[in-house]
């Protein structure tokens, strides 16, 4: 683009009336904060505030009149309406973000009185705060920082009543009390008090994050392997195990409708359903987990761990399934240390009745399926001692049947194990899981399908394993006779590479990241990913993590001893105490440091007073002398002095050229001979 | 389409503005207030002068904060947190900044001239700044008027405001109480002071209208004493132009043919002079008498005429031009 183009652009600000410009750097700051949820709004909601937004972009343009009252009424009706077509209410957090973005781009055109604009800057700050409930990242946050720079800009710019002053000295101004207020918003985050939520936090709340599920449709895990987000971080006390025992444990599904796995739902009384009987081996591995927010009570845990994880604040519990949970949803990023042993064995040793619940399939499903069953149980024999067999024969027909992995299967019919097994022969995780457990229910073999995540990825920046949500993962457990419960990865059969070894499904990637990154030496590119996500540790270590426990920390580490959220208030009140006291000390400096050159006057005057002399107010130098001349006669012996001293004092402030410096010295040397000066004559 | 300048636009309701008896009680308390404060032409705000108050929409920015505060608690939001302490950290900061866009700033009367009763005096008022900042968006009004004159002080500068107000009735009036306010940066907190000048504006009877002729009976020979305008080698009705000459007599098509500045000279006003008195209006009401005195005055001095004027307990002599006419009216209005 040729440079004076560009210049004519930039110039348009400038020649735009003052109201335009200003009504239009609001709208681009509005989009500015409405644009990174676009992901999470429903697109009738973002169609309709971009629609608004560009309508009173176009108004403004051209000081065109704003629409009437009814335009605003209709589309208000409207949006409630289709707000709760697409949430089913209008309370909740979805809801209530969707209407709040609309209402803010409905605003802007009703900007008829000085309250109306205030609203669209609250609403602003309320969106900017809406953002953080998708993603609390670094860019996030530096997005949002611009955003609410870009609100105190327009803020200021809306106080400044004369003429058309410039946004970049409304900018210097915001940035300079968003710079000031920084010590203090610091000294509140670190110090006020952090507590439980005040009540009940929506079932949405956590929504927006992906995560693993309670339950397993096809195609549910297939959103989470394309998903780059973080869904842990861990640092091992020590060698890290090889990846391929790098299993960590989610929910446990048993339970199997035809189409959707669930946790077990057993008839039995609990004494008669399999306990853990949990029992390990080897080496402990000692590590310590970041784990994301994920609204669920589960603890990710390496497989196995014996012990529960140091949680402040939170109670662990171990489920007969190994799985670990806590007594209350994880809403926050929680971080604990904990001990695993990659080599245990757990379940019963001999048959028990409750597992019977684990051969339990569902009627007139998978009929080919079941067939398979029968033809390899007449293959291998019918007896329980031949299921090790079964087991391995069934992996090696995964193994050389011609089946693949991939991550776009297609939907799958009412028979998944069966278009899987005979028809398409290809899948993910979850197909190969699931049918895998349907085929060994089918041969009698209890099984039962684990979630969780599998492997994850050395940053060897920080030294943090990084855990995504790509990493989500499904594999099976079967019930051996005299080994309990053992854990079986049918995916690793098809797809050797995706369990095991660093070598993982790449997702393609974004439009912007591609052409930056895909330049770029591939060495480099990872480089700078290990960079970025180090910083994003930190950042989410230091600013996200930061919560009750460390702030207690912190205050026994300033000296007190147990200290509770009592203290904080305590410090809290104490820094807003010392700071009054401060301000109030700077308040009395100020006034005594007034002008100099005006105490000195007032001081003459004080003295001239006490001659009695009569002195009118607000009295210059020179007409304090002529007073002084005319009261007490010109013969006064003390007159002279002082008039000549008073006369300096007149030239010092008025005189056209005195340099700085100069009249530094002056002022001393007119101060000094002030107390010299003949005043009790 | 409304500006989005915010405090330009501005209605003011004031805080107990709603109840008639608490307006009453809020207009005796601002009397009381007003009474205790030192007459000057010229005051430097300090801390003692400066008031400050958050605003309507200042206490909605604290509601809405609190509902931030509540959402970060509830959702486990720390940037939430961040968000709610920064924009808390900088409205504090912002209310120092209003606080200092008054504090330290210098005001400085420029006393009105004298009106005519019902006519409007321009009060105007100097800014000084003596920091090195600029002090932005300060208003200026008459205390209660609502009417606001805005301005930005330049640093170590001065920038100068009018306003306007309306004497109710002729005489010596203090000027009335002035108020200096500002919401910069955030609108958050109104900084305000009040500042009561120590000037006077003298404010003339309203000049009759229609007035009479003037009164034919007062005319008298002309003395002596005749203008020193009666210079030798002058034709009849224009003569050179002199200082003080007003504009309307000069003989324009003149100036733009030869460059010369000529004036016309009234025949009328040869040989006469008048004696202006009260009691020969024909009117009782004094007020009336002095209206109709002021419209004389008026007018015998566009008609260049030689005028006395006798009051109750006051004469002055005849004579003309703007110092005399001024010592006249004057006179009517201290009356």
């Amino acid at each position: 683009m040729a440079l004076p183009t560009m210049r004519r652009w930039l110039a348009i600000p400038g020649q735009l009336p003052r109201d335009s410009r200003d009504t239009l750097f609001m709208l681009m700051v509005i989009f500015w904060v409405v644009l990174p949820q676009v992901a999470h709004l429903p697109v009738w909601c973002t169609v309709l505030s971009a629609g608004v937004l560009m309508w009173r972009g176009w108004l403004a343009w051209g000081a065109r009149a704003l629409p009437s009252r009814w335009w605003l009424l209709g589309l208000l009706v409207l949006t409630l309406g289709a707000t709760w077509f697409s949430h089913k209410t209008l309370l909740g957090r979805d809801a209530g973000v969707t209407l709040i973005v609309v209402l803010l781009a409905l605003k802007t055109l009703e900007l008829r009185a000085r309250r109306d604009a205030f609203v669209v800057f609250f609403l602003s700050f309320f969106v900017i705060l809406s953002n953080f409930f998708f993603s609390q990242s670094l860019l996030t946050a530096a997005a949002m920082l611009v955003a609410t720079l870009g609100l105190l800009t327009a803020l200021v710019n809306a106080h400044m009543p004369v003429g058309k002053p410039r946004l970049r000295d409304a900018a210097k101004i915001a940035g300079w009390m968003a710079l000031l207020g920084a010590p203090i918003m610091a000294v509140l985050f670190v110090l006020f008090p952090r507590m439980a939520p005040l009540w009940g936090v929506p079932a949405d709340a956590m929504s927006g994050r992906s995560g693993l599920s309670a339950t397993m449709q096809v195609g549910n895990i297939a959103s989470l392997a394309l998903d780059d987000s973080i869904a842990m971080r861990i640092r091992f006390e020590g060698a890290a195990p090889p990846q391929s025992s790098l299993y960590f444990r989610g929910p446990v599904l048993s339970t199997f409708d035809g189409r959707t796995w669930q946790p077990l739902r057993s008839g039995f009384p609990p004494r008669m359903q399999p306990a853990a009987e949990l029992q390990v081996q080897g080496p402990v591995i000692n590590y310590q987990v970041t784990l994301e927010p994920n609204n669920r009570p589960w603890l990710l845990m390496l497989d196995a761990a014996l012990a529960p994880p140091q949680l402040a604040g939170l109670e662990a519990t171990m489920t007969s399934e190994l799985q670990w949970l806590t007594n209350r949803p994880i809403a926050e990023l929680l971080r604990y240390r904990a001990q695993s042993y990659v080599d245990f064995r757990h379940g019963p040793v001999r048959a028990t009745p409750g597992l019977q619940d684990y051969v339990d399939l569902p009627a007139s499903f998978n009929p080919r399926t079941l067939q398979l069953a029968a033809d390899l149980r007449r293959q291998f024999g019918n007896s329980t001692a031949d299921n090790p067999q079964l087991v391995a024969a069934v992996l090696e027909r995964l193994r050389s049947g011609g089946y693949t992995y991939t991550l776009e299967p297609g939907l799958f019919g009412q028979h998944s194990a069966d278009e899987f097994w005979f028809d398409r022969r290809e899948g993910f995780c979850e197909h190969i899981a699931s049918s895998f457990v349907i085929l060994m229910r089918a041969l009698d073999i209890p099984a039962r399908v684990v979630t969780g995540y599998q492997g994850g990825e050395l940053n060897a920046v920080d030294g943090f394993f990084v855990v995504r949500q790509r990493d989500a993962h499904a594999w099976a457990e079967v019930w051996l006779a005299d080994q309990g419960w053992v854990r079986v990865d049918p995916t690793s059969a098809v797809a050797p590479g995706r369990t095991g070894t660093l070598q993982r499904l790449q997702s393609p990637p974004g439009l912007i990241g591609g052409a930056l990154l895909g330049t770029v030496n591939p060495a480099f590119a990872l480089q700078m990913r290990a960079m970025w996500d180090a910083m994003n540790n930190g950042w989410n270590q230091w600013v996200l993590n930061y919560s009750e426990g460390k702030q207690l920390n912190l205050l026994s580490q300033l000296g007190f001893e147990s200290p509770s959220w009592e203290d904080l208030i305590y410090v809290l009140a104490s820094l807003l105490l010392m700071s009054s006291l401060a301000g109030a000390g700077w308040a009395v400096w100020q006034r005594q440091r007034h002008d100099p050159w005006l105490r000195l006057l007032s001081d003459a005057e004080l003295r001239l007073t006490q001659m009695g002399i009569k002195l009118p107010p607000q009295c210059p130098p020179r007409q304090m002398a002529q007073q002084m001349e005319q009261q007490l006669g010109s013969t006064h012996p003390g007159l002279n002095a002082i008039r000549e001293w008073l006369l300096q004092l007149e030239v010092l402030r008025y005189a056209p050229s005195i340099d700085r410096a100069s009249a530094n010295t002056r002022l001393a040397t007119l101060q000094t001979d002030f107390k010299q000066l003949p005043w009790n004559l | 389409m409304v500006p989005l300048t915010l405090t330009s636009t501005q209605t003011r309701r004031g805080f107990f503005g709603f109840s008639r008896p608490l307006a009453r009680l809020r207009a005796r308390l601002q009397a009381w207030f007003e009474a205790r404060l030192p007459l000057a032409d010229s005051v430097t705000l300090t801390q003692r002068t400066v008031y400050i108050l958050p605003t309507r929409p200042g206490l909605m920015l604290g509601a809405t904060l609190l509902v931030m505060l509540v959402a970060s608690i509830n959702y486990q939001l720390n940037l939430g947190y961040l968000l709610t302490f920064l924009l808390a950290g900088s409205a504090v900061v912002a209310m120092h900044i209003s606080h200092g866009t008054l504090r330290g700033l210098n005001l400085n009367l420029i006393a009105p001239d004298a009106v005519f009763t019902g006519a409007t005096a321009i009060i105007g008022i100097k800014l000084n700044n003596t920091g090195r900042r600029t002090r932005y968006g300060v208003g200026l009004a008459v205390q209660g008027s609502g009417q606001w004159a805005w301005s930005d002080v330049p640093p170590l500068g001065s920038s100068t405001v009018q306003v306007a107000f309306t004497p109710p009735r002729r005489g010596a009036h203090r000027l009335p109480a002035l108020t200096a306010e500002t919401r910069f940066p955030l609108g958050t907190f109104r900084v305000w002071t009040v500042w009561r000048p120590a000037a006077h504006v003298l404010v003339y009877p309203a000049p009759e209208s229609p007035a009479p002729t003037l009164p034919p009976g007062a005319l008298q020979a002309r003395g002596a004493t005749s203008s020193v305008r009666q210079v030798s080698g002058e034709f009849d009705g224009v003569r050179a132009y002199q200082r003080g000459d007003p504009l309307k007599r000069i003989v324009w098509k003149k100036w733009a043919k030869s460059d010369q500045l000529v004036s016309r000279e009234s025949s009328q006003a040869h040989g006469q002079t008048l004696w202006l008195d009260a009691r020969e209006t024909g009117l009782a009401d004094p007020e009336k008498q002095l209206s109709r005195l002021c419209a004389w005055v008026l007018q015998a001095e566009q008609a260049e005429l030689d005028y006395g004027l006798r009051l109750s307990g006051l004469e002055i002599a005849p004579a003309r031009g703007d110092a005399h006419q001024k010592r006249c009216l004057q006179a009517l209005a201290r009356q």
